[in-house]
């Protein structure tokens, strides 16, 4: 252990001497977790997918991967050269159908993530400053929500909002049903950093709340809630393509890999075609071990314990 | 021993929150669009018989007192009769109809991922960094990430479609009237319960799949979580007395550290549980099995208000009730979170 600490206090010290980038590989946090194999395996398919994504909205012409192309191509058709993942019940290409999901998956995923972090966090901080009525308000109300299984609060909440929003609906769903997890996380988190004689200094100081809040309770509280919103993400992409799957998310047509996933049970099934089920599929595990893999390897990066044990 | 003080706390402390639980429900249902006397009277309804159901159903009652008789009504666990899915049979009814189906598959499920996870979690932990350490955790981390909706299909297309050993879907073999023996709702007990072991094999053989797309990941939260226990436990003090005065390496892992280990491991296993609750909804609609998840997703889709309401609160009470018993469990396993 005694080791470990000289050399990040020296690495500490060269790196202000050195660049940005430098210095951001000689963060402890970065190098360990850039020196986790599984961790960088995690980082590679998060990439490639968001790579696939970016193509797919560049190049892919959506009419035509979403209206029906019988006459065009061979309907039902297995894999081949041609069509490398098969055609699907209206003879539409599955290989551009399966990119552009990635490009749904990334999208819905990253704003729902997004909007769950901020509410989340927000409430969090908020519930731990000014903790008494305030804090029990919030934290009550998240432990209802947190009394429901997700997928089943997401599928009650789904109702609310009207048909004709497609995907969102389902993104406005499972951001409500996200926010408790990091409202408790970030609660958590900022009633430690709060006991920091440094707080009161700046409190005493004259600082406005929301600049305590902002400028030194929010930055302190950074790590969990980032190792948290990457979990979470996998989780995301899981949900959102799951009420899809069950007809509360995609129209019908859309290319998003829920959906897909549904023709291929309602239809594709029971006729043998496998190929409708198992690319949207495995498209979507691997972009949720993606980011399971980064998570996985940023809490262990984080955790002292897992650290001692390392060494 | 656990005292009975902490388990009535614990059990008074569910009060507020099974309240907020039915009143989100109410909200939720008062806010979704559409009007429920349209849906009983039917479209092509008379705006006079309209009104009148409205009237019987108490819609045009102030919303607190709407609000207040929800509460009362939930509290004896009474939502009333179901609109459409089976009209004019109390929402109870289908309930206790459909709750056994998805119990069952749970258990199975939670059964196979615990006693392959367990193992699995200590084997992976005792062997840190090896082979079967690293197979282990990347296995894990695959089986939660694979959605049991591509999991599911895969399995029947291999097993059923193209090996022909198991069974597409549903519980058990048409041929055969369940209901003529239901007992306990369980349809592998109730077979059994009846003596009729044809039946039970075709009941079991139903119930391989679904509960292996269960199982699976449950096995993987289970292990991942049971190694990473253990290896914290493997460090501790007693250990090394324990081998220190010369007792085994497996009898010291199995008797010392297993017990400690556990404890984490109990939490994962019953919030896994709830999980699996709302996982119900698709495995049943992979496996086409109807439990109270599939008559969830058709009662929303149709607009079967009392069987929505009853169906969610079900299952938040459900889930609450194992949350509260892995609490107790967890104070029995170390008597130091009580106080």
């Amino acid at each position: 252990m005694s080791t470990d600490t000289k050399t990040t206090t020296k690495s500490t010290v060269d790196a202000k001497e050195r660049g940005l980038v430098d210095r951001f590989t000689a963060s402890p946090f970065v190098s360990r977790l850039l020196s986790n194999r599984l961790a960088l395996a995690g980082i590679t398919i998060i990439v490639a997918m968001v790579l696939i994504a970016i193509y797919a909205r560049l190049f892919v012409d959506l009419d035509v991967i979403t209206q029906s192309q019988l006459g065009t191509n061979p309907n039902r058709a297995a894999p081949s050269l041609d069509f490398p993942f098969g055609t699907d019940g209206q003879a539409r290409d599955i290989l551009p159908r399966v990119a552009y999901g990635a490009w749904y998956a990334m999208l819905f995923g990253t704003v729902t993530v997004a909007a769950s972090t901020t509410l989340g966090v927000s409430l969090g901080i908020i519930a731990a400053y000014y903790s008494d009525v305030t804090d029990n308000v919030i934290m009550r109300t998240m432990d209802v929500l947190l009394a429901f299984p997700s997928l089943l609060l997401a599928l009650a909440l789904v109702a609310i909002f009207p048909d004709d929003l497609g995907l969102w609906r389902a993104v406005a769903a499972l951001t409500l049903v996200y926010t408790p997890r990091f409202a408790r996380v970030v609660r958590g988190a900022a009633l430690t950093v709060l006991e920091n004689e440094y707080i009161d200094a700046t409190v005493a100081l004259g600082a406005a709340d929301p600049r305590v809040l902002a400028r030194h309770v929010l930055p302190n509280c950074l790590a969990p809630i980032t190792v948290q919103s990457t979990l979470n993400f996998g989780l995301a992409i899981i949900d959102l393509a799951a009420l899809s799957f069950l007809g509360f998310g995609a129209e019908a047509g859309t290319p998003s890999w829920g959906l897909m996933l549904s023709n291929g049970v309602s239809q594709g099934l029971l006729t043998g075609v496998w190929w409708w089920s198992f690319f949207p599929g495995f498209f979507l595990a691997l972009t949720v071990l993606g980011f399971n893999l980064l998570g996985d390897g940023m809490r262990d990066a984080l955790d002292p314990r897992m650290r001692e044990a390392v060494d | 021993m656990i005292s009975t003080r902490f388990v009535l706390k614990r059990l008074l402390l569910l009060v507020p929150v099974l309240v907020g639980v039915a009143s989100l429900v109410f909200a939720v249902l008062h806010l979704s669009p559409g009007d429920p006397a349209l849906t009983i009277a039917g479209e092509r309804a008379s705006e006079e018989f309209v009104q009148q159901v409205r009237e019987s159903l108490g819609l045009n009652d102030p919303i607190w007192v709407q609000y207040g008789r929800f509460l009362a009504n939930a509290a004896q666990f009474e939502f009333g009769e179901s609109f459409i899915i089976q009209r004019n049979t109390s929402v109870r009814e289908v309930l206790t109809n459909k709750l056994p189906v998805t119990l069952e598959l749970a258990i199975y499920g939670q059964l196979i991922g615990i006693f392959l996870g367990i193992p699995l979690g200590i084997l992976s932990a005792v062997k840190q960094d090896s082979f079967t350490d690293h197979t282990t955790r990347i296995g894990a981390l695959a089986g939660i990430s694979v959605p049991i909706f591509w999991s599911g299909p895969l399995l029947i297309l291999l097993f059923a479609q193209t090996l022909g050993w198991l069974p597409t879907s549903g519980r058990i073999s048409v041929l055969y009237n369940v209901e003529a023996i239901r007992v306990t709702g369980l349809v592998t007990v109730d077979t059994l319960l009846a003596g009729e072991w044809e039946m039970f094999v075709s009941a079991a053989r139903h119930m391989i799949l679904p509960a292996s797309v269960i199982g699976i990941y449950s096995m993987a939260l289970i292990s991942r979580m049971m190694r990473s226990s253990m290896l914290e436990v493997i460090r501790q003090d007693y250990m090394r007395t324990a081998r220190a005065k010369g007792q085994g390496a497996k009898i010291t892992v199995l008797k010392h550290g297993f017990r400690n280990a556990m404890i984490p491991v109990i939490t994962v296993i019953g919030i896994q549980f709830g999980g699996l609750l709302g996982g119900a909804v698709l495995t049943e609609t992979v496996f086409a099995i109807g439990g109270i998840g599939t008559l969830l997703v058709e009662a929303i889709k149709v607009g079967d208000y009392p069987i929505v309401q009853g169906t969610v609160l079900t299952f938040a009470f459900l889930f609450t009730l194992v949350n509260l018993g892995v609490d107790i469990t967890y104070s029995i396993l170390d008597p130091r979170i009580e106080q």
